[in-house]
C-alpha cells in the first residue's frame, strides 16, 4: 500500500495535456524554422516529435496548417461540404500509414510529408474522388505497404490466420496432454511407494518373506 | 510422452521469434518500389535556376533519365553529389538526362546548393510534394532511373555513392545498349542488365 498514492497520482489526467504541448516540435511560429526543425528530424530518420495523443475522431487538428486553396464561407452550403470532406479526408488519412514515422497514420503524423499527403487527399476529394480512388493511387505509389490494415488476400492473410491458427492448435495441445494424463491414470501422474516396491526385482519367495516380516513388525 | 512435450513446447517458440527477429532487423526503406516497370509519372514542373521555366518529364523522351530526388537540408545529397557531378560529365547528354527535384524545400536554397556543391544540370521545384508522392518519394535522396520510353527501370533509395555507383551506371549503360539496339521493352533490360554484370 505504501507505493500506490504516488503511482496513480503521476498518471493523472492533468498531467497529460502539458507533456504533450511540451513535446511539440519547436519553431511553432516562423513557418521557416518549423520547416528546419522537420527537416532535421526528416535526416535524422527519427520517430516524429508529435507524441500527442490520437486526435478525436472526425477532428483535423493538421488540416488548418496546410496551405489550403479553399477558403471556407462560414455558414453556407460550401462550409458544411468543406467540413464532411474534412471529415472524410482524415478517415483516409488515418488508413494510410505516415511513410517517415514508426507505427502512426498519416492522419496523427504531424510529419511534412503526411501533411502534404493530408492536402493531397483532400484536393482528390475536392476533384471528385472516392475515398477508394484515393487509397488506390496511394497504393499504386508506395504499394500495399503503405496501407495500415493490409488487405486479406496472398501472403498477407498470414497476419489474419496465424493467430487463430496458434489459438486453435494451443487449444488441441492442452486437450490432448489433459487426455492423454486421465488415460494414464495414477500410473504415470503419482507412482506410488508400493508400485515402486513392485519392481525392485525381488523374486515372489523373497517378496512374500519381506512383506510377511512388514506386517510382525507392525 | 513428458519429455516429447519437454521438447515441443520451446520448440514451438522458436518460429513466432525466429519471424520477429525477421521482421526487426528488416529495413523498411528497403521495399521494392511499387512503380518498377510501371510508365514514369509525368509531371511539368517549375524550373528551379529560371522560375518563369517549367521542365516537363515528357520533353527529355528518347533519352534515358536520371531522376535526382534532393534537398539543400539533406546530408546525403552532399555525400551523393560528387558522383552525380561524375555522372553528368560521364554521359552525353543528348543520352542521358540528369535532372533534379528540389523535395520540401525554397527553390532559392536549392541554387545555393547547386551553387555551392557545383555541377549543371537542370531541376525543378516540387512545391507541396505532390510529384514526390506519385513516385512513392520516403525521403531524399531518391533516385529513379527511366528508360528512353518512360518507364520506371530502377529506384535507388539512399545516396547514390561510390558503393551504390557501379550497380547504377551499369543500368544506364544496359539502357542505352537496349536503345542502341532500336528496342527497349524493360524485358530485354533485364537480360541485359544480367549479362553486364
Amino acid at each position: 500500500m505504501t507505493g500506490r498514492p504516488g503511482g496513480p497520482a503521476a498518471r493523472t489526467p492533468a498531467g497529460r495535456p502539458a507533456r504533450a504541448t511540451d513535446s511539440r516540435p519547436p519553431g511553432r511560429g516562423p513557418a521557416r524554422g518549423r520547416l528546419l526543425s522537420l527537416a532535421t528530424l526528416l535526416a535524422l530518420a527519427a520517430p516524429p516529435a508529435a507524441a500527442r495523443g490520437t486526435p478525436p475522431p472526425g477532428a483535423v487538428p493538421l488540416q488548418d496548417s496546410v496551405p489550403a486553396t479553399r477558403t471556407p464561407a462560414p455558414g453556407t452550403a460550401a462550409d458544411a461540404r468543406d467540413a464532411e470532406l474534412d471529415a472524410l479526408a482524415a478517415q483516409i488519412a488515418a488508413r494510410l500509414r505516415c511513410l517517415v514515422c514508426r507505427g502512426q497514420s498519416v492522419a496523427e503524423s504531424s510529419s511534412q510529408l503526411a501533411r502534404e499527403m493530408q492536402a493531397e487527399i483532400r484536393d482528390r476529394l475536392g476533384r471528385g474522388e472516392t475515398p477508394e480512388q484515393i487509397v488506390d493511387f496511394f497504393v499504386e505509389s508506395y504499394g500495399e505497404w503503405i496501407l495500415l490494415r493490409p488487405p486479406p488476400h496472398g501472403v498477407n492473410l498470414i497476419v489474419y490466420l496465424l493467430p487463430a491458427g496458434a489459438f486453435l492448435l494451443g487449444l488441441a495441445g492442452v486437450g490432448w496432454w489433459l487426455r492423454s494424463r486421465r488415460a494414464a491414470g495414477p500410473h504415470v501422474a503419482s507412482p506410488t511407494r508400493h508400485e515402486d516396491a513392485r519392481d525392485d526385482g525381488l523374486d515372489p519367495e523373497d517378496r512374500a518373506w519381506l512383506e510377511a516380516a512388514v506386517r510382525e513388525r507392525r | 510422452m513428458r519429455s516429447a512435450l519437454r521438447w515441443a513446447l520451446p520448440l514451438a517458440a522458436l518460429p513466432p521469434l525466429a519471424l520477429l527477429g525477421f521482421g526487426l532487423t528488416r529495413d523498411v526503406k528497403n521495399l521494392p518500389s511499387a512503380l518498377v516497370g510501371e510508365p514514369a509519372p509525368d509531371f511539368r514542373l517549375e524550373d528551379m535556376t529560371v522560375p518563369a521555366d517549367s521542365i516537363s518529364l515528357a520533353e527529355h523522351r528518347g533519352r534515358v533519365v536520371v531522376l535526382n530526388y534532393f534537398a539543400s537540408w539533406c546530408l546525403p545529397c552532399i555525400v551523393e553529389h560528387p558522383e552525380l557531378v561524375r555522372l553528368r560529365a560521364d554521359y552525353d547528354p543528348d543520352d542521358v538526362t540528369l535532372l533534379g527535384v528540389l523535395y520540401q524545400d525554397a527553390p532559392e536554397k536549392g541554387r545555393a546548393f547547386m551553387r555551392r556543391h557545383g555541377g549543371e544540370w537542370p531541376a525543378v521545384v516540387d512545391y507541396g510534394s505532390r510529384t514526390a508522392i506519385r513516385y512513392g518519394v520516403y525521403g531524399v535522396p531518391e533516385t529513379f532511373l527511366i528508360t528512353p520510353e518512360g518507364t520506371v527501370a530502377y529506384k535507388l533509395v539512399g545516396p547514390l555513392d561510390r558503393r551504390a555507383a557501379p550497380v547504377f551506371r551499369a543500368k544506364i549503360d544496359s539502357l542505352l545498349a537496349v536503345r542502341a539496339a532500336g528496342a527497349g521493352d524493360v524485358e530485354r533490360l533485364e537480360s541485359a542488365d544480367g549479362s553486364t554484370r
